[in-house]
């Protein structure tokens, strides 16, 4: 039986309240600042284990698999870029329909672990080149 | 081994890494978490593709910022493609994650496990104390806005008034712990202190000051727990956990006697009973109880039963506590010298009585040999506590 539908607003006993702390700060952490230095060069940097060769994107500071210490960066190209997946946005968290749908793709790079979702321009569509309109986190991305 | 519960295998601890404690850390929590996963087994001596299952210990998920943090921190912790799981009991955690290690080996379910614990504290603003501020009822204690310092205040002065206790008692055992932190090569806050310093510090919340109080910090800790004939093959000189223990007593604050910490008293009966301790006073040589705060170290004496009710003050003056006493308590500096990222903290207690046990604890080593350690921590909304023995 739920209060909801038996009781009268006003006549039931509640206590309202907010949670837990107002903001938060994070570092992003060694890694994360070579990613983001790259951005403001317009170039996106990833990270390579010296011991089994994997890249990734974002940068790590340690490889998951041979949990070792990475300390090679390396810029992707982006003739190696390729979206892997994207979606189109119609209505926002409350349900409201958005006067302009938004596009999001996943960038990947070949031969590359992990990738980047950005907000995706223009008519998404398989295959192409991809064009970063906006090294700016979130990138912006379209496909010539 | 005077274990007196059926186990499958008896479980030792083969390896153990820390981070620094830090009030700011750089590092993200996932490269906090790989940093001491990574020493962690290079002192075991094993890969990441040897260990066959990970536990993670970590306290709220409100202090790193980040919702569902045992998946957040798997990453790190060796725990992608395993069996991962995260465990939290509040400031218990740290040893809880060692005890949940344990069991996962002792019940014959895994041969190597690794165990993570990691805290971030600073990000959250204005200031972490914050991220406690809905762990109490909502509607019977969150309108007086309770913080972990009043309340604590609060069982300070009943725990002084019940048994006589003053002030600069309890301030020994800050004296004590910034002392051993000096040593500890991980600390953040070691040096040498006068009672007179904490006395004079500045007073936060009538009986507490601040240098009764351990620092907010940032921190990782890890250890590798594996099967008898696992590590033997890796470690001359493995570690065995004899005992565990854990309790959770009532979350309502008004309804506890806050002289005496029952919770501790019932896990640390059931360690004892496991590891065959009858006196504990006797058969430890070596302990590191939970100390966030200096009259808890005292407290949390009492309800592991190594001290009478009361009477921890007394002992720690005549020096049975010092890193050259009877039984060296908190040699590494605990959490008042070393720092208290909250899981991080609790398994770094664990680390401590490894690193004693083992002979390689260098200039934290205590004087006397040690052969018996038991470490302990205490949280959740401070009633749970957890207990672990080890014997080399
Ligand atoms: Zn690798």
């Amino acid at each position: 039986m739920s209060w909801e539908k038996e009781g009268k607003e006003g006549s039931l006993l509640k206590w309202y309240d907010i949670m837990e702390a107002e903001k938060y700060e994070y570092t992003v952490g060694p890694a994360g600042e070579r990613f983001f230095q790259g951005l403001k060069e317009n170039k996106i940097v990833g990270s390579k284990c010296k011991k089994c060769g994997k890249v990734y994107l974002p940068p790590r500071i340690y490889c998951e698999d041979c949990f070792t210490k990475i300390e090679e960066y390396v810029e992707l190209k982006l003739d190696d870029a390729y979206l892997d997946s994207f979606t189109t946005i119609y209505q926002n968290d409350d349900g409201q329909k958005l006067t302009e749908p938004v596009h999001i793709g996943l960038l990947r790079f070949k031969g590359v672990n992990g990738g980047l979702f950005c907000y995706l321009e223009g008519t998404p569509k398989k295959g192409g080149r991809i064009r970063v309109s906006n090294f700016n986190y979130p990138l912006r991305i379209s496909i010539e | 081994m005077k274990v007196n519960i059926h186990l499958n295998k008896r479980v030792a601890v083969i390896g153990a890494g820390m981070t620094q404690f830090r009030r700011r850390i750089l590092e993200t929590p996932q490269e906090i978490a790989w940093e001491a996963s990574s020493k962690a087994l290079e002192e075991a001596g094993l890969e990441l593709k040897d260990i066959e299952c990970v536990v993670i210990g970590s306290a709220p998920d409100a202090f790193d910022g980040v919702n569902l943090k045992g998946e957040y921190l798997s990453h790190g912790s060796g725990g992608i493609r395993k069996p991962s799981s995260r465990v939290f009991v509040g400031g218990a955690t740290g040893v809880m994650a060692a005890i949940t290690g344990w069991y996962h080996v002792a019940s014959g379910m895994c041969n190597t496990v690794l165990v993570v614990a990691e805290e971030k504290m600073s990000p959250a603003r204005p200031h972490p104390q914050s991220v406690f501020r809905y762990i109490w009822d909502p509607i019977l204690e969150k309108p007086l806005n309770p913080n972990l310092i009043w309340i604590f205040a609060m069982e300070m002065h009943r725990y002084m008034a019940t048994y006589g206790i003053k002030k600069e008692e309890i301030a020994l055992v800050s004296v004590k712990n910034k002392r051993n932190a000096a040593n500890n090569p991980y600390a953040q806050l070691g040096g040498n202190i006068t009672v007179d310093d904490v006395l004079n510090s500045e007073v936060l919340v009538w009986p507490v000051q601040l240098l009764d109080i351990s620092p907010v910090s940032d921190g990782g800790a890890a250890m590798v727990m594996a099967s008898e004939d696992v590590a033997r093959r890796y470690s001359d000189t493995p570690i065995w956990v004899d005992g565990v223990g854990w309790t959770l007593d009532n979350t309502e604050w008004p309804a506890r006697d806050l002289a005496y910490p029952r919770y501790l008293e019932f896990a640390a009966r059931m360690a004892y009973k496991m590891a065959g301790i009858e006196n504990p006073y006797k058969e430890l040589d070596v302990i590191e109880p939970y100390d966030p705060f200096d009259y808890k170290e005292l407290h949390h004496i009492e309800g592991l039963r190594i001290a009478k009710r009361g009477e921890a003050p007394k002992l720690l003056k005549e020096g049975v506590f010092d890193i050259d006493g009877d039984i060296p308590s908190s040699p590494s500096g605990g959490l008042l010298g070393v720092g208290n990222p909250i899981a991080a903290a609790g398994l770094m207690k664990v680390i401590s009585i490894y690193w004693q046990l083992k002979g390689t604890a260098g200039k934290m080593q205590v004087k006397k040999p040690v052969h018996t350690g038991l470490a302990q921590a205490w949280g959740d909304l401070m009633q749970a506590s957890t207990v672990i023995i080890m014997r080399n």
